[in-house]
C-alpha cells in the first residue's frame, strides 16, 4: 500500500475537522447525561462514549487509507450496504411499528440505514468519477444515479423509515446539483421532487407518517391546534427550547430532559434539552459549530485533488447539513417530526458510527490533497 | 481511463458558492428560529414550561364544626377519600379504564366522567386541563386500596384526604342544623362571590339550617401543595422537584370557624320524644330572657347524613311527595292559623285600649250573631270575666271583645309582639305570617270590609298567620314582661383555635307598650289553662312542674277529597291543627314553649300534652336547680289572688260552677 502513513501525517491532520467534530460529540456526551439522568439508564452517556470511541478508531482507519482504494470497492460498498438493508426486512426486530434494527443478542442492535448514507455517498461518487463528461448531463445520464438511489430509498421505506428515505434523496439531489447538469436535467430534478412526493405519499408513506406530516401543515396555519396529537412533541420541544431564554436553565435543570417530557430526547430531541439547559448562547454555539462543520467540508470538497474526493466530499457535507437541517427544524417546530438524528450529537450506535466514518472520510479527502 | 484530476474538477467549481451561499442562509433560518424562540418568546415559553412540570395539588379545608350549647357535636367531619384527576396529565385510554373498573362506575357513570375529561381537553389552550376535578368521593376503603396499590399505573390520579361531613345527631334538630350537598354549576357561578375561595366541582355547600346561613363561616379555605411531575404526570422525586418549583409551594388550608349554636340537643331529644305521638308538627323553646332558641323541632325529619351524599331521583320525590312534607322546616317555612293561642294578644288590646277592664263579665250563651251569622262557641260558658275567657278559651266572649276593640287595634298589639313581620332568625326561609288592617282588607276586597273578619282575627282565625317561632318569640314577650327578642340559634363562633370571632348577645326588637298588670294577667290567666280544672291544658297538667300556657285549636280550610286522597288522608288533612303555647315555669317564666301539631286535632287534647312533658323534663333533666323557685308565690300581685290548685272533688265541682 503506497503512503498509508505519510511522513508527515500530524502536519496533514485537518485539526479544524477534527477540533469542531470532537467538540460536537463531547458537548452531546455531556448533554446525553442530563438527558439519561431521570430515565432508566443514566448509562446513557456512557455508552455513548464507548460508541464515539470505537467509531473514532473506524474514523482514524478510514482516513489514513487513501480514499482511491475506495473507488476500488466503492461498489461493493454500495453493495454491501443493500444487503444489509435487505437483511433487515427479513431478519429485522420490529420495535414502535417499524423494522429497522439487526439485533445480535439482548444489548446489540444495528441499524444499517444510517449506514447506508454513506455507502450511498461512495457509490454516487464511483460512478460519477468514472462517468466524466464535459458538456452537461442529459436526463439519461441521470437515470444510473437515481435507480442507485431508488434502490436503498425504497428498501428504507420498507421498514419503514420516512426520515432516512427523505435523506437518501436529499443526499442525490446535492450530489447531482454539484455536476455539470443540462437545464432539462436540472428542471427534471427539480420536477421529480413534488412528483416523487407525491407518489410516495400515495403508496409508500405510512398513516402514522403522513399524520405527522399534516399535523405540520396544519401547526403552521394554527399553531394553537393541534398540540396534543401529532403535533405534540414539536409544541413540547418548542416551548423547552424557548424556555431556555438568554441562558438557559443551568445544566440538569432542564424539563424536557430529565421530566420526560420529549419521548426519544435522546435520539430525536438532544437540541431541545441541550438549548432548554443552556439557553440561546449555549444553542448558537452549537449550531455555530455545525456551520463551520459544514462550510469547512465544502472547502475540503474545493481543495480535493480530484473528483472522487470531492464528490465524497460533497456527499457527506451533505449527509450533515440535511440531518442538521431537518433535525434542528424539527425539534424548533419549523420542518415536520422525523425521526432523523443530530450529527454526532444523538445517541445510537449507528447514528453515531456513521458519522464519524463521515469525519473519517472528509479527513481523508483533506488528508490526501496533495498526495498523488 | 484517468483524466488529469485538475480538468475533472473545472466541472464542481462554480457549485460551491452557491452551496455555500444557501448553508449561510438556511443556517440564518435557524438562528432567527432560535431568536424567535428563545429571546422573543422565551418569557412565554418558559412559563408554559412551569405549567407543564408544575401541578396544584388541593388540600381541602375542614369545615368548622357546628356545637350544640352545652359544646356537644352536632356536626362533624369524619375521614375520607376522595379522587382527583387532573385531565392533562390522565391516560384517557387504559388509565381512563383501570379508573373506571377501580371505582367500578357504571356505563353512564363512565361516560360523564368520559365527557367531563374530555371537556377541559378539547382546548389546548384551555388551562382547566391542568385543573384537579374531583371524580369521587367517600371511596370505599376497598376502592382505596385498589387506587392507592396502582398509583403507578394511573398518573394524573390523586387521593385527597378530603373529611366527609357527619351528623351525629341523625334526624334530631335536621331542618335546624341544616346539611351540605355538591355544588351545582349555578352555584360555583353565582355563590363563588359570597366566599374567599371561589366554588369547584365535587365542592359540598350548605343547602338549608345553619349551615347555609353561615357558610362563610364555616368553610374555610383551601389550600394547595405544588408538586412537579414528569411528562406521565407522575410526581418527581423531591429533590428534583424543588429546583423547578416556583414559590411559593405550599398553602395550608385555613379551617373553617367552630360554630357554637344555642340548641340543647339533651331537650332537642326531649321534644322529639315528646311529639313521638304525632306525624307532623312543630315545636320551639325559647328562653325568655334572651331570644335564644333552645330547642327547635320540625316533624316529620329525615337523615342529612343520607343527603349529604346525594339521593336518588326516587328517594328525593318520596321525601317531596310525603303528605307531611318532611323537606319542610315547620318552625318558619310556613306559617298557620294560631287559633286560640292569639287569644291573649287580642285580650291586651282590650284591655290596654280600656275597651274591658279585667272586672267586665260578658255572657256567653254559646253562640254570637252577626248579621245573619251565627258565630259558636263550644258550649255556653255564661258571664265570665275576660281572664276566666282565657282560661275556658270562650270564643263568644272575645267575638263580643272584637266588636269592642276592633280589627285595627288588634292588629296595633299584635304588631307590638311581632305577629306579620318576620323575626330575623336569619335561616331557612322564614314566613312572615300575617295580621290583617281595616286598610289591609280594603285593598285586598274594597268595600267588602267586613265586621266579621274582626270577629275571627280576634281568636286567631281569618287572615292571622303566624309561624312557629313567631309565636314563641310572642310568648317570650309576654313572659319577660315586654321585651320582644329577636331568636337567636347561634351562640358564638370561633376559630378552630378556639378564639372568639363573633359572639352573639341579645338582640332586642322593640319593648311592647302594654303594661305589665295587663301582662301579668294574660300569665295569671295562662297559668289558669292549666292549674284550673275548667282549663283547656287541665287534663294536661303535669305533677312538678308549673306551666302558663294558652291552648289552640285553628280550623283548617276545609279541602275537598282529592281522587288520589284515601279516606284516612282525607280525614287527616281536614283535622284541625293543635296548638300549644306557653311559658314555665309560670310564676317567673324562664322558656317559652310552643308545640303545633300539624292536623292534631284539639289543642289541649294532643298539643298541650306535649308541651307539659316538653315542661316537666326540661326543669327535671335540663335545668334542674330551676325548679328551685317557689311554685305559688309571686311577687307581683295577680289581680284577683292566684287560684288554689284544684285538688278534690269538691274543688273542682265549686271551680266548674264558678266559671259557668
Amino acid at each position: 500500500m503506497p503512503r498509508v502513513l505519510s511522513t508527515s501525517l500530524r502536519d496533514r491532520v485537518d485539526w479544524v475537522l477534527l477540533g469542531v467534530a470532537a467538540a460536537i460529540a463531547v458537548i452531546g456526551v455531556i448533554n446525553l447525561y442530563s438527558t439519561g439522568i431521570a430515565s432508566n439508564s443514566p448509562d446513557l452517556y456512557l455508552t455513548q462514549l464507548y460508541w464515539l470511541t470505537f467509531g473514532g478508531v473506524l474514523a482514524f482507519a478510514v482516513a489514513v487509507i487513501d480514499y482511491r482504494h475506495y473507488d476500488r470497492i466503492g461498489y461493493i460498498i454500495y453493495g454491501v450496504g443493500n444487503f444489509l438493508l435487505l437483511l433487515v426486512l427479513i431478519v429485522g426486530t420490529e420495535v414502535n411499528g417499524s423494522t429497522r434494527w439487526i439485533s445480535f443478542g439482548e444489548a446489540w442492535r444495528f441499524q444499517p440505514s444510517e449506514i447506508m448514507k454513506v455507502c450511498l455517498v461512495v457509490g454516487l461518487a464511483k460512478y460519477l468519477y468514472h462517468d466524466p463528461t464535459s458538456e452537461g448531463r442529459g436526463l439519461w445520464d441521470l437515470l444510473i444515479p437515481t435507480v442507485m438511489t431508488l434502490v436503498p430509498m425504497v428498501l428504507i421505506l420498507e421498514q419503514p423509515d420516512l426520515g432516512t428515505a427523505l435523506l437518501c434523496m436529499l443526499i442525490f439531489f446535492s450530489i447531482m446539483l454539484l455536476t455539470r447538469l443540462k437545464a432539462r436535467s436540472m428542471l427534471g430534478l427539480l420536477v421529480s421532487a413534488p412528483v416523487v412526493a407525491m407518489l410516495g405519499w400515495s403508496y409508500l408513506l405510512r398513516d402514522y407518517q403522513k399524520e405527522r406530516v399534516i399535523s405540520f401543515w396544519n401547526s403552521f396555519v394554527d399553531p394553537e391546534a393541534d398540540r396534543l396529537g401529532s403535533g405534540w412533541h414539536a409544541y413540547q420541544s418548542t416551548v423547552a427550547i424557548g424556555s431556555g431564554q438568554w441562558t438557559g436553565k443551568g445544566y440538569l435543570h432542564g424539563t424536557a430532559g430529565p421530566h420526560h417530557f420529549l419521548p426519544e430526547a435522546r435520539t430525536d430531541f438532544p437540541f431541545s434539552v441541550f438549548a432548554e439547559e443552556h439557553g440561546f448562547l449555549g444553542a448558537a454555539l452549537l449550531l455555530a459549530l455545525y456551520f463551520i462543520l459544514i462550510m469547512w467540508s465544502i472547502r475540503i470538497a474545493a481543495s480535493a485533488k480530484d473528483r472522487f474526493g470531492a464528490i465524497l466530499a460533497i456527499g457527506v457535507a451533505s449527509v450533515f447539513f440535511w440531518h442538521v437541517l431537518i433535525n434542528m427544524g424539527m425539534v424548533m417546530g419549523i420542518m415536520p417530526v422525523v425521526g432523523v438524528t443530530l450529527p454526532l450529537f444523538s445517541y445510537g450506535g449507528s447514528s453515531v458510527l456513521a458519522f464519524t466514518l463521515c469525519v473519517g472520510l472528509l479527513m481523508n479527502v483533506s488528508i490526501h490533497r496533495f498526495s498523488r | 481511463m484517468f483524466i488529469s484530476p485538475r480538468n475533472e474538477l473545472s466541472e464542481f467549481k462554480k457549485k460551491y458558492r452557491w452551496m455555500r451561499l444557501f448553508v449561510v442562509l438556511t443556517f440564518g433560518v435557524l438562528v432567527t428560529r432560535l431568536v424567535q424562540l428563545q429571546v422573543v418568546n422565551g418569557e412565554a415559553n418558559n412559563k408554559q414550561s412551569l405549567a407543564n412540570v408544575v401541578r396544584t395539588v388541593n388540600i381541602p379545608a375542614i369545615r368548622g364544626q357546628l356545637l350544640d350549647s352545652k359544646g356537644r357535636v352536632v356536626a362533624s367531619n369524619v375521614p375520607s377519600h376522595a379522587i382527583y384527576v387532573t385531565p392533562h396529565d390522565f391516560d384517557m385510554g387504559q388509565g381512563f379504564e383501570r379508573l373506571v373498573k377501580f371505582l367500578d362506575l357504571d356505563n353512564e357513570q363512565a361516560n360523564t366522567l368520559r365527557g367531563r375529561l374530555a371537556e377541559r381537553l378539547a382546548n389546548p389552550t384551555d388551562m382547566r386541563r391542568f385543573q384537579q376535578i374531583e371524580v369521587a368521593d367517600d371511596i370505599g376503603s376497598e376502592q382505596l386500596a385498589a387506587i392507592k396499590s396502582h398509583q403507578d399505573e394511573l398518573p394524573g390520579v390523586d387521593v385527597l384526604d378530603t373529611p366527609m361531613r357527619q351528623y351525629p345527631f341523625v334526624s334530631t334538630a335536621a331542618h335546624m342544623i341544616g346539611y351540605l350537598n355538591e355544588v351545582g354549576a349555578e352555584d360555583i357561578e353565582k355563590r363563588s362571590i359570597l366566599v374567599e375561595d371561589p366554588y369547584r366541582a365535587g365542592d359540598r355547600i350548605g343547602r338549608i339550617g345553619v349551615e347555609k346561613m353561615l357558610e362563610a363561616e364555616l368553610r374555610g379555605v383551601r389550600g394547595w401543595r405544588k408538586k412537579v411531575v414528569d411528562a406521565r404526570g407522575l410526581p418527581l422525586p423531591r429533590k428534583e422537584s424543588e429546583d423547578l418549583m416556583p414559590e411559593p409551594r405550599l398553602q395550608e388550608p385555613r379551617p373553617g370557624h367552630d360554630v357554637t349554636l344555642t340548641i340543647d340537643m339533651a331537650l332537642q331529644e326531649i321534644v322529639d320524644k315528646a311529639m313521638r305521638g304525632h306525624p307532623s308538627g312543630a315545636a320551639v323553646i325559647m328562653e325568655v330572657d334572651t331570644g335564644r332558641v333552645l330547642a327547635a323541632a320540625s316533624k316529620p325529619s329525615y337523615d342529612p347524613n343520607l343527603l349529604i351524599r346525594g339521593i336518588s331521583y326516587e328517594e328525593s320525590k318520596a321525601l317531596d311527595d310525603n303528605v307531611f312534607r318532611p323537606r319542610i322546616d315547620k318552625t318558619l317555612f310556613e306559617h298557620y292559623y294560631p287559633g286560640s293561642t292569639f287569644k291573649p294578644f287580642t285580650a291586651m288590646a282590650a284591655i290596654e285600649e280600656g275597651r274591658i277592664t279585667p272586672d267586665d263579665v260578658i255572657h256567653c250563651s254559646g253562640f254570637h250573631e252577626l248579621g245573619h251569622r251565627t258565630f259558636r262557641c263550644p258550649r255556653a260558658h255564661g258571664d265570665i270575666t275576660i281572664r276566666e275567657a282565657i282560661t275556658v278559651s270562650c270564643n263568644v266572649f272575645f267575638y263580643n271583645l272584637a266588636e269592642l276593640v276592633g280589627m285595627d287595634n288588634i292588629a296595633k298589639y299584635a304588631k307590638e309582639f311581632g305577629f306579620g313581620e318576620r323575626t330575623g332568625v336569619g335561616y331557612n326561609g322564614e314566613a312572615a305570617g300575617a295580621i290583617p288592617t281595616k286598610a289591609w282588607y280594603e285593598e285586598k276586597y274594597p268595600g267588602q270590609f267586613r265586621i266579621g273578619y274582626t270577629l275571627n282575627a280576634a281568636i286567631g282565625q281569618g287572615n292571622v298567620k303566624t309561624t312557629v317561632m313567631q309565636l314563641a318569640s310572642a310568648y317570650a314577650a309576654i313572659a319577660n314582661g315586654g321585651t320582644v327578642y329577636k331568636p337567636q340559634v347561634v351562640r358564638r363562633i370561633e376559630t378552630a383555635d378556639g378564639e372568639l370571632v363573633k359572639d352573639f348577645p341579645p338582640v332586642v326588637t322593640r319593648r311592647v307598650s302594654v303594661s305589665s298588670r295587663t301582662m301579668d294577667l294574660m300569665k295569671d290567666s295562662m297559668r289558669e289553662v292549666v292549674e284550673n280544672e275548667a282549663g283547656t291544658a287541665y287534663s294536661a297538667r303535669l305533677e312538678g312542674v308549673s306551666v302558663a300556657g294558652k291552648t289552640g285549636t285553628a280550623q283548617v280550610s276545609r279541602r275537598p277529597r282529592n281522587p288520589e286522597d284515601d279516606l284516612e288522608r282525607f280525614y287527616y288533612l281536614n283535622r284541625d291543627h293543635a296548638w300549644f303555647a306557653g311559658m314555665a315555669p309560670a310564676m317567673s317564666p324562664e322558656i317559652a314553649i310552643v308545640v303545633f301539631i300539624e292536623h292534631g286535632g284539639s289543642g289541649g287534647e294532643n298539643a298541650a300534652p306535649v308541651g307539659m312533658e316538653i315542661a316537666k323534663r326540661y326543669f327535671e333533666e335540663i335545668a334542674p336547680r330551676k325548679q328551685e323557685a317557689p311554685l305559688i308565690a309571686d311577687k307581683k300581685q295577680p289581680i284577683r289572688g292566684p287560684l288554689p290548685v284544684v285538688e278534690s272533688q269538691e274543688e273542682k265541682a265549686a271551680a266548674r260552677a264558678r266559671l259557668r
